[in-house]
């Protein structure tokens, strides 16, 4: 699967198969000790840094809001 | 507003569908999600793993909605929460449009178990919120795009089965090529000896 940002895409895929392997093999058997795929993460995440401003719509990267915020009854307007 | 819902029964064990929730894209049942990123990924202190995602689509909106929305922007971007709790077997997707949020908004929200009954099967369950906002038939438009997401939701059912196909196609030509190479290994080894 590309990446959003079309660049990034082979850092990704790199990223995404240890990810897969580390998930199947390991994460959904219970031993979640160590993530053997840290490195690979920040080299794919450091690209998606870099293009974010010209790519990625989002003007707060730190404001993810849960969704299941959004659908909490909101308090009554006075 | 609109509330869409459904519940499914995959005939596949949780541990086989949730490897495939990873790895559903890119599927030929779901052509419009055209990019997919992953923004942050952590455990949790109950070792449940949180992963944000950006999701860029094609929302495939019909020409008349595009109209009577008055925009021509064919992408939109979908950010999506998922949790992973492997010891409740339990996994939780939420995800909501940030692009055209003064216009529409949809929220969704897919878990996936184990069947109560049946460990062999798995149960999605899937709900929709759907708002249009500002602009005159939005009643009508949001059961278009109910129906519209009623149809992605089967689409996105088959696209799991042809993942878990995929991965069991990959998984048995993996041990059939490891089968040959032992072979031809083992063939030459004894040839060698004699």
């Amino acid at each position: 699967m590309n990446s959003v940002g079309e660049a990034c895409t082979e850092l990704k895929r790199e990223y995404d198969q240890c990810f897969n392997r580390w998930f199947a093999e390991k994460f959904l058997k219970g031993e979640n000790a160590g993530d053997p795929c840290v490195q690979l993460f920040k080299r794919y995440q450091l690209c998606v840094q870099l293009l974010r401003r010209k790519t990625y719509p989002l003007k707060d990267w730190n404001s993810w809001v849960p969704v299941k915020e959004k659908l909490k009854t909101p308090p009554d307007l006075v | 507003m609109k509330i869409w819902s459904s519940e499914h029964v995959f005939g596949h064990p949780w541990d086989t569908v949730i490897k495939a929730a990873m790895r559903k894209y890119p599927n030929p049942m779901n052509p419009c999600v055209v990019g997919v990123d992953v923004i942050d990924r952590s455990l949790d202190n109950q070792g449940r793993l949180h992963s944000h995602r950006l999701l860029s689509t094609e929302w495939g909106l019909p020409s008349i909605v595009k109209a009577i929305l008055g925009t021509s922007r064919t992408l939109t971007y979908i950010k999506e929460h998922s949790v992973v709790d492997p010891v409740e077997k339990k996994m939780e997707l939420c995800s909501t449009n940030i692009t055209l949020t003064n216009l529409v908004s949809v929220d969704e929200r897919l878990v996936y178990t184990p069947h109560p009954e049946n460990p062999e099967k798995t149960v999605l369950t899937q709900e929709a919120i759907i708002s249009v906002k500002g602009v005159s038939l939005s009643s009508y438009l949001e059961s278009l795009m109910a129906n519209t997401i009623s149809s992605n939701a089967r689409k996105g059912r088959d696209a799991l089965e042809w993942v878990i196909g995929k991965l069991n196609t990959e998984f048995e030509e993996l041990t059939s090529s490891t089968r040959e190479s032992m072979k031809s290994g083992m063939a030459a080894a004894s040839a060698a000896e004699n």
